[in-house]
């Protein structure tokens, strides 16, 4: 789950970033809009979280320039403005969600979630395959009802998998999903993980394909 | 004498009891140079009627030798005069003096006649045989003359009080525009500043009200903005609270050591922004222009600029940065020490903030061509582009890397603006880095 995160308050930002990160969220970091939009045009997104006081080129006018290129990634704005005229404008620009300022961590982490459910069109909160079950929102995985202790690259990587069942994911994509800007990507790291999930949750439930990358296959 | 209304009374009342009394003096005039004429013509009718009547008698007197001076004469009662040959007097009325009463030129001329001034016509007969003085008490004139003219005046003095009264429900009529106005004024509240409806207002009144609405419009901007300034102040400090908080919540739930404490350092350094801001905001607050001191004193700077750099040392030091007080002379501008130290602080703050470490902050004193404050420092500069942003509030660099309110430029500015200088930055002259220079203009 990779999430870009523009906002030009080094402190504000650094805080954001590391909570997600705590809830096993890829973050790349923005201070400006002009290198949101940089990121914007040569990464893929889960979601994003764009405050709206931005130098160079400010939340709203991103917003509109992403629309306009159709991409369906969900915002959510962080804002210091709580007038209804403030919000209104920053959901017409393209928002799918916000925040005021200050907010509470959880909360943008459970409203992230949320709107990456809406985004690929999952309605239940929690993810199953088989005997196994996902709850982003509360970070846990159960297998046969037993609860699974996973770190939070192996829970992303799974979370990634099932969000995409039957579809093969390359080793590229999953490493994008894992790791944000800066954060040093171990070699075979996503084949470590794999192993590490096959192990806890039976060998049968990721399949490789070798050269190409993984897949959890629909049910039958 | 605030009234107006008293005041027009006044000054219209005096206006026309000049009129009128000019207006007396002239009339008064008039009648009397026409009553002279007519009882001139009057006299000298007397005069030639008496000669013809008493001729006779006067002749027969002189042929007789009878040289008695009859006393009285059956004109007595009106007329006071003398009939006179070439040296004696042959005869006079009961109430005229035995002695002449004017020269024996012919003509008119004025005389006290029995103590009293009079007008007196001497003439003689056509044999130049008998000369005639007549007299008439100038009195009854004057007092005539005096009739008339009040006879004439009288209805407009009368009429003065009358009018009086008018010009007072005149004028109080007359200024129901500006009672009319008064209301509307009335009306206005700082939430409430339209301008004045200018249909209706005489043109007397429209300077007023056009001052008025300017006013209004002044006072709006300076409302507005202090609400914005509120407003932005409030969601400036949204910012940093957001940030203790997830960085609170981010030490709460980290299992990391090293992680939690990094994070419990950024909610100290979350603290001390929040606290610093609060601390520029008050500052912007007490350099508003009313609450300024308007009692200047000079100020010098090169002694100011020493004492603000010895405070300010320990930070330069703690940086490693050189801080140079140039050699100037003396110059002394008009202004509140406080405030002036208070603008020197924050742009050397400035300086040492944004200049790396080992770098030189150098502070001169300009005294040609107006004075100017200098600071330059040896950091990234700033854009041109951003020169003027900098400048308002709660603009900040990114990138910089480092904390600021977003304040302290504008406090500079204000200061600056409240004592006539103006702020300008600049590349520095000396090579990389920035010039920051606060200017008083030449007189």
């Amino acid at each position: 789950m990779r999430v870009l995160l523009v906002e030009d308050d080094a402190l504000l930002g650094d805080g954001v970033r590391a909570g997600l990160k705590q809830a096993g969220f890829a973050v790349d970091w923005t201070q400006d809009g002009q290198a949101a939009k940089l990121a914007l045009e040569t990464e893929e997104y889960a979601v994003i979280v764009l405050d709206l006081g931005l130098p160079k080129l400010n939340g709203t006018e991103l917003l509109k320039w992403l629309r306009g290129r159709e991409s369906k990634t969900p915002v959510l704005i962080l804002t210091a403005r709580d007038t209804v005229a403030d919000r209104i404008a920053g959901l017409n620009a393209g928002a799918d969600d916000y925040l005021i300022k200050p907010f509470d961590l959880d909360e943008l982490i459970a409203r992230l979630h949320a709107l990456m459910r809406r985004s690929v069109g999952q309605v239940t909160l929690t993810l199953r395959h088989g005997d196994i079950e996902l709850t982003p929102s509360t970070h846990q995985v159960r297998k046969n009802g037993q609860s699974v202790d996973l770190s939070a690259r192996e829970f992303s990587l799974l979370h990634e998998l099932l969000l995409h069942i039957g579809r093969v994911q390359s080793r590229e994509q999953l490493e994008q999903h894992l790791y944000g800007w800066g954060e040093e990507v171990e070699s075979n790291s996503v084949e470590v993980h794999v192993h590490h999930l096959r192990k806890k949750l039976g060998t049968t439930l990721i399949r490789t394909l070798r050269g190409v990358g993984y897949v959890i296959d629909k049910e039958d | 004498m605030n009234s107006l209304r008293l005041r027009l009374i006044l000054l219209l009342s005096i206006g026309l009891g000049i009129a009128w009394l000019v207006a007396a003096w002239f009339s008064h005039a008039e009648s009397r140079q026409e009553i002279d004429r007519l009882f001139d013509a009057q006299l000298a009718q007397s005069a030639q009627v008496l000669l013809a009547t008493t001729r006779h008698e006067l002749r027969e007197r002189l042929e007789h030798g009878d040289d008695e001076v009859p006393a009285s004469h059956e004109y007595e009662q009106k007329l006071v005069f003398q009939i006179w040959d070439k040296s004696d007097l042959l005869m006079r009325s009961a109430s005229a003096p035995a002695i002449a009463m004017a020269s024996k030129k012919a003509g008119y001329s004025e005389a006290i006649v029995n103590k009293q001034p009079c007008r007196v016509l001497t003439r003689w007969d056509t044999h130049h045989e008998f000369m005639i003085q007549i007299a008439e008490p100038l009195a009854g004139r004057e007092s005539l003359a005096r009739h008339i003219t009040l006879k004439i005046l009288l209805p407009t003095f009368i009429a003065l009080p009358v009018l009086a009264l008018l010009i007072w429900f005149g004028v109080g009529a007359g200024l129901q525009p500006l009672k009319r106005l008064k209301q509307e004024v009335k009306q206005r509240t700082a939430n409430r500043l339209e301008p004045l409806a200018m249909t209706g207002v005489p043109e007397e009144v429209a300077p007023l009200a056009q001052a008025l609405n300017d006013l209004f419009v002044r006072l709006q901007q300076a409302f507005e903005g202090e609400r914005r300034f509120t407003a932005d102040a409030a969601h400036e400090l949204r910012t940093p609270l957001a940030a203790l908080k997830i960085q609170a919540q981010v030490a709460l739930r980290s299992t990391d050591q090293t992680e939690r404490q990094l994070a419990l350092e950024n909610v100290l350094r979350g603290v001390d922004r929040a606290t610093r801001l609060v601390a520029q905001l008050l500052t912007l607050a007490r350099v508003d222009p009313e609450t300024a001191a308007m009692d200047y004193k000079p100020v010098e700077l090169r002694s100011l600029a020493a004492s603000v750099m010895a405070d300010i040392e320990p930070l330069a030091h703690a940086k490693q940065i050189e801080m140079t007080l140039e050699d100037c002379s003396l110059s002394k501008v008009l202004g509140d020490d406080a405030q002036l130290g208070l603008l020197l602080r924050n742009l050397l703050d400035n300086a040492i903030r944004y200049t790396p470490a080992g770098g030189k902050v150098s502070v001169s004193v300009q005294n040609t061509n107006g004075i100017s404050l200098e600071v330059r420092d040896t950091g990234p500069g700033i854009t041109e582009t951003e020169r003027e942003q900098v400048q308002q509030r709660f603009y900040r660099i990114t990138g910089s890397g480092e904390e600021g309110s977003g304040l302290g430029l504008s406090i500079v500015r204000r200061i600056a603006e409240l004592h006539g200088a103006k702020l300008t930055l600049s590349d520095n002259d000396r090579g990389r880095g920035l010039l920051a220079s606060v200017i008083w203009p030449a007189k």
